[in-house]
């Protein structure tokens, strides 16, 4: 019998994954764009960016390319930044500085 | 040796497959809940979810899949400590943030508190308890 080699399998199962990590975009951003209240746009943005940050992950093992992976890391950083400063504009109203 | 080695990664490889899978059907899970759900403070029941079942479990995963794919070449390590660290940082950071945004959405009244049985923390602030 003859195995399936290594990377081939590889492949496949990203080539699974990937639309069901895009439906699951499409439905964090229409709660991202028909948002009420901007503590509910900011919460959905924040979860469809960190799973992108695992998205990155598995394109840059898919395409071979280990440049995407340093956007991961920045991409999860940042929207730290962006709740830190909503929640202090928020409760505050001033940025901060 | 080379046999060893070979079903090493296979193992590594299927690990980080199941890994990722769990993940791919919480971050569903989440993003069903985020559309689903009526108000703010019940979809950051969702959000977190998606955090740390959508993102912190199937990046580990991609880390332990990357260590077991020798056709990248040397940069197998490099992304495979890489996904690692994202892992940590989104592990440490989520909870954080999705806690400063609720505080803020509380204390601004931005967002009802809808389904509530008794809200202690708005009682304190009525009666000037809290800064």
């Amino acid at each position: 019998m003859e195995l399936m080699s290594l990377e081939s399998e590889v492949t496949m199962f990203i080539t699974i994954v990937i639309p069901i990590f895009l439906a699951a975009f499409i439905m964090y951003m229409v709660r991202a764009l028909k948002g009420p209240t901007i503590p509910d746009i900011v919460l959905a943005i924040d979860c469809l960016s960190y799973d992108l940050a695992a998205f990155l992950a598995l394109l840059s093992i898919y395409f071979r390319s280990p440049v995407l992976i340093p956007c991961a890391i920045v991409l999860a950083l940042w929207i730290y930044a962006l709740d830190v400063y909503v929640a202090k504009y928020l409760s505050k109203k001033e940025m901060g500085e | 040796m080379n046999d060893m080695a070979s079903v090493l990664d296979w193992v590594l490889v299927l690990l980080g497959e199941v890994l990722v899978s769990i993940g791919v059907f919480f971050d569903v899970v989440a993003a069903i809940g985020m559309l689903r759900f009526p108000n703010f403070f019940v979809r950051l029941h969702a959000a977190t979810i998606g955090a740390i079942g959508g993102a912190f479990v199937p990046l580990i995963g991609v880390a332990l899949i990357a260590a077991g794919c020798d056709f990248l070449g040397p940069y197998r390590w490099f992304i495979s400590g890489a996904a690692a660290i994202t892992a940590i940082l989104v592990l440490m950071l989520a909870p954080v943030g999705s806690h400063l945004l609720a505080k803020a959405a509380h204390e601004s009244r931005a967002a009802v508190v809808e389904p509530k049985v008794v809200d202690f923390l708005e009682e304190d602030r009525v009666r000037g308890e809290t800064r």
